[in-house]
């Protein structure tokens, strides 16, 4: 009896030993891009077409540098920052969950090499025939066919969703977003959303780019 | 003591803390007595070899004292910790004192966006300060707080003005507090509320008359008239 106590005694004591022996360990590594995206999935998808009952939009196939920058500004405070930018503020701390530069990196370029697909379009009352005139502004940047222009930080909107479009055009135009000091790309997207009157202006222009190809 | 680690900076937190520390004492001691004693008999009447165990019907008055007298204790412990309790709880819940301020809370999933009366110390007025992630207070005075949601359940906690409070979509709830030290503290959600639950701090900057009032003037829009704006300032999107 006395001899099992002594024994158990000793195992609990080399149990305590070994726990305090041991450290966490040291070295931070940077996950890789398809375990990052795991924190994205429940907004924007499996496969990164996004989803409408959540504002959460397609990001599948956007180009690395696009995602990248718009990561930067969120975790910075640049986009995403204005009280009245209800998604954004959802999607700024998400953009913190990336520990540093390297990983925010390694998202982007996950998110860039997922295949895209054209979304459905969603929007009632849209002409595009009177979308098409408006759009001949946006072409100086986004490019006749809305393929974007990396020299000129305008990111591809052909394929994106209709309703994230005149939603972030209303934004842009109400100053939501485009107006912190240092979002450069921003404040040149807002003059150019100034030009679109009303709503019936950005449902006809973002009609006109749902007829876009991807 | 506890204030060592979380520091008391409300006109409550004292309280709370004292409230605290009742009943960890009082619930303290009698856990260690009653371990103690049970770990005594453990090992004072352990099997041996050759003795029998013994049946116990727990009859006998004096065998039975030894439950219906922690029973009488642990009733009128009871007592002592509900009567103080309710006393911080009246004190803290359920009376508002006369407000100096009233600044609005808002939560969503995962920002807090505060809404500060500008200059002329009232809110939906064309000068309000809007600040996401950071609410600033004036020490010493009585603010009135009114918390709402955009989206799920959240709440409002203060660690250092021991002040936690549910926010209920479709509600406004109503509270208060009064800071008695400057500085800079945490605020936190403290109601799961999504992946980014965790993602949800914010800061509180408790200031001096005079810093504050500078803060109210650095932040005031020169165009900013005292005339109430169509549309609430800081509503629901």
């Amino acid at each position: 009896m006395h001899r099992m106590k002594k024994s158990h005694a000793a195992a609990l004591g080399l149990m305590l030993l070994v726990a305090s022996s041991c450290k966490p360990a040291g070295a931070k590594k940077t996950l890789p891009g398809h375990e990052l995206y795991a924190a994205c999935k429940s907004c924007h998808g499996a496969q990164g077409y996004g989803q409408q009952n959540i504002a959460a939009p397609a990001i599948a196939g956007l180009p690395v540098w696009y995602v990248e920058a718009q990561l930067v500004k969120y975790r910075s405070g640049i986009r995403g920052a204005h009280p009245d930018d209800y998604e954004g503020l959802r999607m700024r701390p998400m953009s913190q969950q990336m520990m540093d530069t390297g990983e925010v990196k390694a998202v982007a370029a996950y998110v860039a090499a997922m295949p895209p697909m054209k979304q459905p379009s969603t929007l009632q009352g849209g002409d595009a025939t009177a979308g098409s005139g408006a759009y001949a502004v946006c072409t100086a940047c986004h490019g006749p066919d809305g393929k974007g222009n990396q020299a000129l930080n305008a990111p591809p909107i052909a394929g994106q969703h209709d309703w994230y479009l005149v939603s972030q055009l209303k934004k842009f135009k109400s100053g939501i977003r485009g107006t912190h000091p240092k979002d450069i790309t921003g404040a040149q997207m807002r003059p150019m959303s100034m030009t679109l009157a009303d709503e019936q202006a950005m449902k006809n222009v973002v009609a006109h780019i749902s007829t876009l190809a991807k | 003591m506890i204030s060592k680690y979380v520091p008391s900076v409300s006109s409550f937190s004292n309280d709370i803390d004292s409230l605290i520390w009742l009943v960890t004492v009082i619930v303290g001691f009698w856990f260690f007595l009653a371990e103690g004693v049970l770990l005594y008999l453990i090992i004072r009447y352990t099997a041996q070899d050759g003795v029998k165990a013994k049946y116990i019907a727990g009859e006998d008055p004096k065998e039975k004292r030894w439950v219906a007298w922690p029973h009488y204790l642990t009733l009128g412990f009871d007592v002592w910790i509900i009567v103080a309790a309710i006393q911080v709880w009246q004190n803290v819940k359920q009376t508002m004192p006369q407000a100096d301020e009233t600044v609005r809370v808002i939560a969503q999933q995962w920002a807090w966006t505060f809404v500060h009366p500008g200059a002329d110390g009232k809110l939906d007025t064309s000068d309000d300060i809007r600040l996401v992630d950071e609410l600033h207070v004036e020490k010493g005075k009585t603010y009135h707080f009114e918390l709402n949601s955009r989206d799920v359940l959240h709440s409002f906690s203060v660690p250092v003005f021991r002040l936690k409070q549910d926010i209920i979509p479709g509600r406004t709830i109503r509270g208060w507090f009064k800071a008695t030290q400057t500085g800079h503290y945490d605020i936190q959600c403290t109601e799961i509320c999504g992946i980014g639950h965790a993602l949800m701090p914010a800061r509180i900057i408790i200031e001096t008359t005079e810093d504050h009032a500078a803060w109210v003037m650095s932040k005031t829009p020169a165009s900013a008239s005292l005339t109430v704006p169509s549309t609430q300032v800081g509503g629901m999107p």
